[in-house]
């Protein structure tokens, strides 16, 4: 166990292994697999972010503007201003090596980069050569600097910060074992945060973030197409259920405003989740006349602003409370994802708020007043529907679900950035007979990331999301060995759309489904025909003959 | 020193263990030193998947080898080449080539360890190594590299069809769009 390092060891062993030099010599090699494409200069140029230009990460010149180590030093003493958290990780870490073993990128790759305190002291080395007393003092003294692990800003320097900023996905899993707090999420933030001053920001993240100040959503989706998929969905339950549960769209005047991750709309297999919140507000409508609309402006909970700078963070995050507004509901409700719920918890608040146009959310139903979102009104579905199970107001069909086994991930952000655990686990073992935990070590607080995270889900970058996801993947499969899980549930767009390819690299046997999804399958609508398919389309648990016999019809 | 086969035999399995971690030992001092010691560090195999993975895996390539060699034993002491079933030692090289499929080796640093197994027991045993024994050694050393191939395929096909699985396949559903061109299908990008 890390526990057995003792301090500054770890660093000391690595300054010192003869054969391959310091860790703050050796060059960053540039992996393909590893790293995602640059960020098209239209992209960036229509956020007008700095530096729009065609690069090419593997290439000598990255096309720097000639004064890129100022615009970086004063980038970097800006944030060290304003904000305290990081001038005091930076100032702080005491090199333990609690966290070194922690990071889902480290014990995938095997990169000693990874390591979350050396993945700091990519930036660290920098603030101390530049910031700090003694690294000024040390610069004088030849041979100094690099015993006390200081270093100028070089080139070579540069692109190791963008190699390792973009292999981490800001998960927080180290900073639960720091001793000191010490969250490496906030210093990969900064990090990107000053690539973004010289345009150096990944595809993968720019262009969503473009599409979504542009048109509302990250894939770029028009009103009119959003609301093709939702009816497409309405038809599709309608022959599985016979029921129409056609949503609204922008209603002013409704309840509830409801905000989910595009992924949902547009991305198998969140298209099935998605169908879930259609059912649920159908019953909700039906038996208790509540009004929530979807909203084809607001058409994304995501939000990879987060993942470039916080000012960019905040420009796609004001759409919700506009459109909140503008709609003049009584509050928000929130779709599953991560990251979303991230933003919303952690700083939406003090972006954009208050929302004092809003009510502080009571669930009407219920009469439960959300108190943990008072502030900004809005509530996770998660939270919402847990309510409603737990009033009995939800009329469930536990058997239809009776052919799937159980396990849950803990995505990140909602379990280790707002505490979300305890509610899915109710909803599931509500609408499902069959639920198995993974290891301790690997769910709730110290759950393992799905490794494609932060906006790294590319295509191009799968040796490092599959490596990434591996400690992940790893518990996945015991469960499925020791208890027969065949499906590994989320509450996370991002783990929708990555988890199938990692699980069919890892564990081809399982596949992936989300909360609402097995919530839709179990809800019994009023007035709804005799099931005989879930909402892939596949027989239920016990109907296999009858769509046998109707496919033959 | 002249070993009989039912000799040789008999120190293999005596020195089981001591083969097992130094073939181990082996297989880990291919990542840098920093991470070599954490991977031989803890037992738990969820927070050291690597680790622990590796060691299984070597275990069972281990065990089944023993098995074919102790098996010939039995039948005939004049060593016929019996094939390794070729299958059952992919099948338990799997996990640890699969893990270094999606890390930093090259194909040929990918497998080399196996290779190292020769060395490690004549070592152990200080003897030279009966010719079946090599062989057998070679046999899972192209084990190795096949498997190693086929989790590349694996990948270049996830990475090639991922993107249509994930949003085409919704919009196909949908009839929003209708065939995908192969560029569509191969590319990694986003566009839409
Ligand atoms: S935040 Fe997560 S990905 Fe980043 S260094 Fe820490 S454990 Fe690794
Ligand atoms: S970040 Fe925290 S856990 Fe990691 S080496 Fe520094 S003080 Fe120790």
């Amino acid at each position: 166990m890390a526990d057995e390092l003792k301090p500054d060891e770890l660093l000391d062993k690595i300054d010192h292994t003869p054969a391959r030099g310091s860790w703050m010599d050796t060059s960053v090699q540039i992996r393909p697999g590893m790293y995602c494409y640059a960020a098209k200069a239209e992209s960036v140029e229509t956020l007008g972010l700095p530096n729009a230009r065609a690069w090419n990460p593997l290439e000598d010149d990255w096309k720097l503007p000639e004064n890129w180590q100022e615009i970086l030093h004063n980038g970097l003493k800006e944030r060290l201003e304003k904000f305290r958290t990081f001038k005091i990780f930076m100032d702080i870490c005491v090199r333990c090596g609690a966290c070194a073993d922690k990071c889902h990128f480290f014990l995938g790759t095997g990169d000693p980069k990874n390591m979350p305190v050396l993945r700091a002291e990519l930036l660290r080395s920098v603030y101390r050569n530049d910031f700090t007393h003694a690294g000024k003092i040390l610069q004088s003294i030849s041979g100094a600097s690099k015993i006390a692990g200081n270093r100028p800003l070089t080139l070579d320097v540069l692109k190791e910060w963008w190699y390792y900023f973009f292999q981490c996905t800001e998960c927080r899993r180290c900073s639960v074992f720091c001793p000191y707090g010490i969250d490496t999420a906030e210093i990969t933030i900064i990090g990107r945060e000053l690539l973004n001053l010289l345009g150096l920001n990944i595809d993968w993240i720019a262009t969503p973030v473009s599409n979504c100040y542009q048109t509302g959503n990250h894939l770029g989706i028009q009103p009119h197409a959003f609301k093709d998929m939702l009816d497409f969905f309405t038809e599709d339950i309608e022959e599985i259920t016979g029921v129409n549960v056609e949503p609204q769209f922008n209603k002013k005047g409704a309840d509830i405003l409801f905000i989910t991750p595009s992924g949902d709309v547009f991305a198998d297999p969140g298209t099935y989740t998605c169908q879930g919140y259609l059912i649920l507000f159908k019953y909700l409508k039906d038996k208790y006349d509540l009004d929530v609309t979807w909203s084809t402006y607001a058409s994304e909970g995501g939000n990879f602003g987060f993942f470039t700078s916080h000012e960019t963070m905040k420009r796609l995050n004001a759409k919700m409370f506009a459109e909140a507004k503008r709609l003049g509901v009584k509050w928000i409700l929130g779709g599953e994802c991560g990251h979303m719920w991230r933003v919303i918890h952690q700083y939406m608040d003090t972006m954009n708020g208050p929302a004092d146009f809003l009510e502080e959310p009571v669930n009407p139903i219920t009469g439960t007043k959300f108190e943990n979102a008072k502030s900004t009104k809005m509530v996770h579905i998660c939270e919402f529907t847990a309510d409603l199970i737990k009033h009995g107001k939800l009329e469930l069909d536990k058997s239809r679900n009776s052919n799937i086994s159980l396990t849950y991930h803990d995505s990140c952000n909602t379990a280790r950035g707002m505490g979300l655990l305890e509610e899915p686990r109710y909803i599931m073992n509500n609408v499902c007979d069959n639920f198995f935990e993974m290891p301790e070590n690997t769910i709730k607080e110290q759950t393992f990331c799905c490794g494609s995270g932060a906006g790294l889900n590319a295509g191009e970058n799968i040796e490092l999301r599959m490596a990434g996801g591996l400690p992940r993947a790893n518990a996945v499969k015991y469960v499925h060995e020791k208890f027969g899980v065949t499906h590994l549930c989320c509450i996370c767009a991002i783990d929708r759309a990555v988890f199938p390819t990692l699980m069919e690299y890892w564990v081809p046997e399982v596949d992936v489904i989300g909360i609402h999804e097995l919530v839709g399958n179990a809800l019994i609508l009023p007035g709804e025909q005799k099931r005989t398919t879930d909402l892939r389309m596949e027989p239920l648990p016990g109907m296999e003959e009858e769509e046998m016999e109707d496919e033959d019809e | 020193m002249n070993f009989s086969k039912a000799d040789f035999i008999e120190k293999l399995r005596k020195n089981r263990e001591k083969i097992i971690n130094q073939w181990f030992q082996a297989a880990i001092n291919t990542y840098p030193p920093e991470t070599a010691r954490i991977l031989d560090k803890s037992k738990n195999k969820f927070d050291n998947p690597v680790g622990c993975v590796t060691k299984q895996s070597l275990e069972d390539v281990w065990d089944k080898l023993f098995h074919t060699l102790g098996h010939e034993n039995r039948k005939n002491e004049n060593i016929e080449q019996k094939e390794i079933n070729q299958e059952k030692i992919e099948e338990a090289l799997d996990p640890v080539i699969r893990i270094r499929a999606v890390q930093s080796f090259s194909a040929s640093k990918a497998v080399e360890f196996v290779f190292e197994l020769k060395g490690i027991v004549k070592k152990i045993i200080g003897t030279s190594l009966n010719s079946s024994f090599e062989k057998k050694v070679d046999e899972i050393s192209l084990a190795a590299f096949n498997r190693f191939m086929k989790c590349r395929e694996n990948i270049f096909l996830l990475k090639a069809t991922e993107a249509k699985r994930r949003v085409h396949k919704a919009f196909e559903r949908a009839g929003l769009v209708k065939e995908l061109t192969e560029e569509q299908l191969l590319s990694s990008n986003n566009k839409t």
